[in-house]
């Protein structure tokens, strides 16, 4: 698993490692996903597009996983793959690949929070360690 | 920050003394052991970083079920002045107005525990829990969710929901003034407005307790209660619709920090001038969450008045179901104090710290007045919650107590140690039957997940912030 669950008394953390910015967003993506038990099987399948802004790169994470959040627990989207197309400082535009199924969630997460959050670069590699608030 | 000093003050309270940037010391509400429990915890920082925010009046404060948050710590109490201080929306949280209520029973034991399976099969059918739960039954129109989210209880009395007599066991009795739908978003109506009337997931649920021992029976006569009695609680907040709004404005508030010259030691702090444009919006949308909140706990309320009808073949009045208190832990208020002699309006944040005005003040009913108004503290799922009542020390934290127990253990902590346990057989062992929605709530809401509630409550009695009034035990429970 390209990301760890970190322990947290009242919520959820996750720490992510990847080589790259666009690796990091999708894995993030992928651990909120898993989380929610949102994952849909290779059927029926259309892409969406998000497009999000931040004011740097640290709200950048927060407001995209927080729009597919709200795409996942309000639309009903269910995800079968992520593309991220774009992404700077300030915005990214990604392609979601799943379809739309009322197939209930395992699990809420109000909101992505920005406690303590940063988006470091250590040797080579990107990482960054994520808080939900269950 | 320099490395944070800690000074024990007596045998309840701890001082974290003022460094810079703090502006001021902070106090945490701890006995020796909730000490230990802290150690390795990181709360300590974070009422040091809320004691940084601008405008902060007296000291920062945690209760003793303290722990680890993200921006403000849980069980963190701050005042900010209204005229030069902030409001944050990550001092009140992303469930605005959770909150938890006791409805009273004329019931004894013995009568509902020979019904208590067909009650809470009922009870669970009747009211929607779990993550997303929506309430169909119960569907409002986008023009009346406007009345729910500016009048809050009182929108259920006018529906017929509530009768007008519990309007007095609720903190403003239901409504925060000044609720402004014009500043809650699309998004925000649109994850709430399915949701009014459900329980949600997480921690939120609905119990059926018996008073087990009364230490305090002047005060536990006054709030109609005695042993033996069935009483319900139930713990819910304003759903997505307080999610989204927290982060509408974590967010806005985020993007003015610079405009208005604050120095963020945490994003999750992020806050505005309470009289900026900013922070008035803030208090629109957050008194509207706050509202729809009190709405909710209001429908859950009539859906568990409507089960006991069904199973006990009786009116509700009857049965005497009428509301004992409704308390809100997740909050910001506007409030009066008097600090070293001089009175000041400031804004309350009291993030998982419950109200606790003492005998006495004028704010309170005359039905609480000589009490002092009823505290709720719920415990975990497998021991007892207490219901306290303000004492007169409750004027040093700004009037808050302690809100529950505390989490001990992360959720993915407390599903390592239930692997391969029944939960549920568990429970049935000692005498309380439980439903869930999901198998892996009831798994992190583990009772070895939480500290020992006794402690948590003899702490902040040993203060005399809130005396002690009944200890209540778990028969049965819907967990979300």
């Amino acid at each position: 698993m390209p990301y760890r669950f970190i322990d947290h008394p009242a919520d959820i953390g996750i720490h992510i490692v990847s080589k790259d910015r666009r690796g990091l967003f999708e894995e993030a993506a992928y651990a909120i996903i898993d989380i929610l038990g949102a994952k849909c099987p290779d059927k029926d399948l259309q892409n969406q597009n998000i497009t999000v802004e931040g004011l740097d790169l640290a709200d950048t994470m927060v407001r995209w996983l927080q729009e597919l959040l709200y795409h996942i627990e309000v639309k009903d989207l269910r995800v079968f793959s992520i593309k991220i197309d774009r992404i700077q400082e300030t915005g990214l535009n990604a392609w979601v690949t799943g379809n739309h199924s009322s197939t209930g969630l395992e699990k809420e997460i109000k909101a992505v929070t920005y406690h303590n959050l940063e988006i470091l670069e250590v040797d080579n590699h990107f990482e960054t360690t994520i808080i939900f608030d269950t | 920050m320099e490395r944070i000093r800690i000074k024990r003050i007596d045998p309840y309270r701890l001082e974290i003394m003022q460094i810079p940037p703090m502006r001021t010391n902070g106090i945490v509400y701890a006995n020796a052991d909730i000490e230990r429990s802290l150690g390795k915890e990181a709360a300590i920082e974070q009422v040091a970083n809320v004691a940084c925010l601008p405008g902060i009046v007296g000291s920062c404060l945690a209760m003793p079920d303290i722990h680890w948050g993200y921006g403000f710590p849980i069980g963190g109490v701050a005042a900010f002045s209204t005229s030069d201080g902030i409001i944050s929306p990550g001092g009140v949280g992303y469930d605005i107005n959770c909150g938890i209520r006791c409805i009273s029973t004329s019931l004894c034991a013995h009568e509902v525990l020979p019904v208590i399976e067909r009650l809470l099969a009922g009870l669970y059918r009747n009211i929607p829990s779990g993550v997303g739960s929506v309430n169909k039954a119960l569907q409002v129109g986008k023009k009346e969710f406007g009345d729910v989210l500016v009048n809050g209880a009182s929108w259920a009395v006018k529906k017929g929901f509530t009768p007008l007599a519990d309007l007095e066991a609720h903190e403003d009795r239901g409504c925060i003034e000044g609720a402004n739908p014009d500043m809650v978003s699309v998004r925000a109506v649109e994850r709430g407005l399915p949701q009014l009337g459900t329980l949600g997931s997480g921690n939120h649920f609905l119990e059926l307790d018996v008073v087990d021992e009364i230490i305090d029976p002047e005060t536990a006569k006054a709030f109609g209660l005695f042993q033996d009695q069935i009483v319900v609680l139930v713990h819910t907040g304003s759903r997505g619709l307080g999610h989204q709004v927290c982060d509408d404005y974590v967010h806005s508030m985020l993007g003015s920090a610079h405009k208005y010259k604050i120095d963020l030691p945490d994003r999750q702090l992020a806050c505005a001038p309470f009289s900026s444009s900013h922070g008035r919006a803030y208090w629109g949308a957050m008194a509207a969450a706050a509202n729809f909140a009190f709405a909710n706990r209001e429908l859950v309320t009539f859906l568990i008045r409507e089960t006991f009808e069904e199973v006990f073949n009786r009116g509700c009045e009857k049965m005497g179901m009428g509301l004992l208190y409704d308390c809100c832990h997740n909050i910001a208020k506007k409030e009066g104090i008097v600090l070293k002699g001089q009175k000041k309006e400031v804004c309350i944040h009291r993030k998982g710290a419950t109200r606790a005005f003492p005998p006495g003040d004028l704010r309170l009913p005359g039905r609480f007045r000589a009490t002092g108004q009823p505290v709720l503290v719920p415990g975990d799922m497998g021991r007892y919650s207490f219901i306290l009542a303000g004492a007169d020390n409750a004027h040093e934290t700004f009037f808050s107590a302690c809100h529950g127990a505390g989490r001990l253990l992360s959720r993915r902590q407390a599903k390592k140690l239930s692997k391969g346990r029944s939960i549920l057989d568990e429970l049935k062992r000692k005498n309380i039957l439980a439903m869930a929605a999901s198998r892996v709530t009831l798994a992190e809401e583990i009772p070895e997940a939480y500290k020992d509630v006794s402690e948590v409550v003899d702490t902040i009695a040993g203060a005399g912030i809130a005396r002690v009034v009944a200890r209540l035990v778990p028969v049965a429970m819907v967990k979300g």
